[in-house]
């Protein structure tokens, strides 16, 4: 016959292949204080069962006080050790916990500034000095280039110097730019306003790491105060190096 | 009364007998014991000023239970992430084997009880089911009644109810394990 304490470890044993999760404090405090609605008390109460010793932290009965001559009170010399011990414990680990975490935040703060300082002041460098640009080219809008014309290719990882030609009688204030991926429209990359040279072309500086390879629509926009209208599109190609 | 005097009024009446409620109720070292109600004590002492209520000791109880449970789950927890080992691994000492039962055939026989048993168990009602389950760890039936929040006649009808669906199913009066008691 298997007695009732093997059985209990046998239970147990099936409970834990289960992995069945013991309650959280914050769940146990809800179901103890009764907060919870009746199902999901019931689904703590079953995760409860599965572990019998968490279940004895809720029904060991707790012990009554004992008073002055009792042998359970403290005495003074009992009392002062151990009270000692509290004190000092009391002074000691949370505040420091604390501290030491904003002492570490406070390190790492500083690191981060220093690193992004320092990038920060590289970047500032890199754009003062004089770039080169690598490809200047005059684009003429799409359907205004004749048959058998060459597609415009750029060459991807270096800069350009772009002069979309504007075949447009009516005059802007100012113009706006727009380079959108052909494969995927969402990703678009603007410019601020733009104003028109004396030869009729806009001038738009592409960065380097700009245009990753593959077709792009060049859009220009006429903007006459908070109106503005689609002027042109060119279409480009950036090509592997 | 300031909340010192209040505080070390608690601590020199529970200290010694929470010590005791813990060796006593789960099993743990008296050194265990002691780190467990000075924590108790410390998580009580910092949150005495927040409690307005008048029953001190209630609140204390509550924070003696939230210790131990904390405690245990931790522990319950931590076994079920241990390391595991690599039985190739050629630094792993085995344990030492135990030495062999001299009757396998009941050892069987216990086992194949044991799992019918407690499939029966997972298919009754959830109130007898919950009963059932902690009468098989020992709880006595006030804690049964405390823990599922019924009352002790509710318990031992619970406890019949579920005896009797057990025998019936499992054609043994005897499928129930000994009492110990």
């Amino acid at each position: 016959m298997t007695t009732k304490s093997e059985f209990a470890a046998a239970l147990m044993a099936e409970n834990r292949q289960r992995r069945i999760e013991p309650p959280t404090a914050e769940e146990m405090l809800a179901f103890t204080r009764g907060e919870l609605p009746p199902e999901e008390a019931a689904r703590i109460r079953e995760r409860l069962i599965a572990y019998p010793d968490l279940v004895r932290t809720l029904t060991a009965q707790f012990p009554e006080a004992a008073e002055p001559g009792d042998p359970d009170y403290l005495s003074d010399d009992e009392f002062a050790g151990r009270w000692a011990a509290l004190q000092k414990r009391r002074q000691r680990p949370e505040g420091g916990r604390v501290l030491q975490f904003w002492r570490a935040f406070g390190a790492i703060a500083a690191t981060l500034i220093v690193v992004l300082g320092g990038m920060l002041w590289q970047a500032r460098s890199e754009l003062k000095k004089p770039h080169a640009v690598w490809q200047q080219m005059d684009l003429w809008p799409d359907g205004q280039r004749g048959p058998g014309a060459k597609s415009y290719d750029l060459t991807a990882g270096e800069s350009y110097l772009l002069l979309p030609r504007l075949l447009n009688d009516q005059q802007f204030e100012s113009y706006r730019v727009d380079i959108v991926d052909a494969a995927n429209p969402s990703r678009r990359v603007r410019s601020d306003a733009v104003r028109r040279g004396e030869t009729g072309s806009l001038v738009i500086v592409v960065g380097p790491e700009s245009l990753k390879p593959g077709k792009y629509k060049l859009q220009v926009y006429g903007v006459n105060g908070a109106r503005q209208e689609p002027v042109n599109t060119y279409t480009i190609r950036v090509l592997e190096r | 009364m300031t909340n010192d005097d209040r505080f070390q009024s608690l601590y020199r009446k529970y200290y010694k007998r929470m010590v005791r409620f813990y060796t006593g109720t789960f099993r743990v070292s008296e050194e265990d014991a002691e780190e467990l109600t000075q924590d108790a004590f410390f998580r009580f002492l910092e949150a005495m000023d927040e409690y307005r209520g008048d029953a001190e000791w209630a609140y204390l109880e509550a924070i003696a239970r939230n210790v131990a449970y904390n405690r245990i789950r931790s522990q319950k927890t931590a076994k079920r992430g241990a390391d595991t080992v690599n039985i190739d691994d050629r630094n792993c000492v085995p344990e030492p084997v135990a030495p062999a039962e001299p009757d396998y055939a009941q050892r069987e026989q216990d086992a194949i009880r044991s799992k019918r048993l407690r499939d029966a168990i997972a298919e009754l009602p959830q109130g007898s089911r919950e009963a059932i389950q902690l009468w098989l760890n020992d709880f006595t039936y006030d804690e049964i009644a405390r823990f599922l929040g019924i009352t002790l006649d509710a318990v031992k009808s619970r406890l019949r109810d579920a005896k009797k669906i057990l025998r019936a199913r499992l054609g043994d009066s005897n499928a129930l394990p000994e009492d110990e008691e």
